[in-house]
């Protein structure tokens, strides 16, 4: 009797495990895909040239340049696939975009979601 | 289908069917008014914390404005920003740009946060 409750326990301890390794499996997963703001960190040094001047305008048509640091992760990865892809427009950021990995746009995402005033 | 989304799309029929029988435009409406269909995406206080859409507070205001224009003119493409900003006049667009560029939020400039190795 105590062999089989001790077999039970032992079971269920095995399965709550497997389940705990499955859980934390998956959370890294999650962490890999959604990029590497140290990573991203050195890459928008770049994009400093226009967004990191305060009040920097864009030339013709003149509206300012948008700020970026703590904008949302989900967001600035759309955004930047859509100049990648050429479904936005602006001539400059569709250079950008072009010269962009995957996860080069994931990192510089990661950055700048980030940033905390 | 996600409930954001679905919210999304549900204010969106409602604020097309009001506007269409005013023949566009919204006159005499607050931008606090005008900001309400945002809100279900882009929260009360124009910080949305679902990552897949942008923060607006504290945004310059004539970038927000350029977007919406751009929105409008099918430049920039988004099937929901192209419903809600087809009953928004030219007033309406400089409004809203106006009140979610003066809220306070965590946008910033990128002048303190770049980085060359």
């Amino acid at each position: 009797m105590t062999r089989i409750l001790l077999a039970r326990f032992i079971l269920r301890a095995t399965t709550l495990a497997l389940f705990a390794a499955a859980c934390a499996t998956s959370a890294l997963a999650q962490d890999a895909s959604k990029g590497d703001a140290k990573a991203g960190h050195t890459l928008v040094y770049t994009c400093g040239g226009c967004h990191g001047v305060t009040g920097y305008k864009n030339a013709y048509p003149n509206y300012h340049v948008p700020r970026i640091a703590g904008q949302n992760y989900d967001y600035l990865v759309a955004a930047l696939t859509e100049y990648k892809k050429g479904e936005r427009a602006h001539p400059t950021m569709r250079a950008q975009g072009e010269s962009m990995s995957d996860a080069d746009i994931r990192n510089i995402a990661a950055y700048l979601s980030s940033i905390t005033p | 289908m996600h409930p954001i989304r679905l919210a999304a799309l549900a204010a969106l029929l409602c604020t097309t069917s009001t506007f269409a029988a005013e023949g566009g435009g919204a006159p005499g409406k607050t931008a606090e008014e005008l900001s309400k269909p945002c809100a279900a995406c882009h929260g009360p206080d124009g910080n949305s914390t679902n990552a897949q859409y942008p923060r607006l507070a504290g945004q310059y205001h004539d970038y927000l404005q350029r977007a919406l224009q751009e929105y409008k003119s099918g430049e920039r493409k988004n099937a929901i920003m192209a419903g809600f900003v087809a009953t928004l006049s030219d007033a309406d667009m400089d409004a809203l740009a106006r009140y979610y560029g003066g809220m306070p939020g965590k946008l910033d400039d990128l002048s303190k946060h770049e980085q060359g190795d």
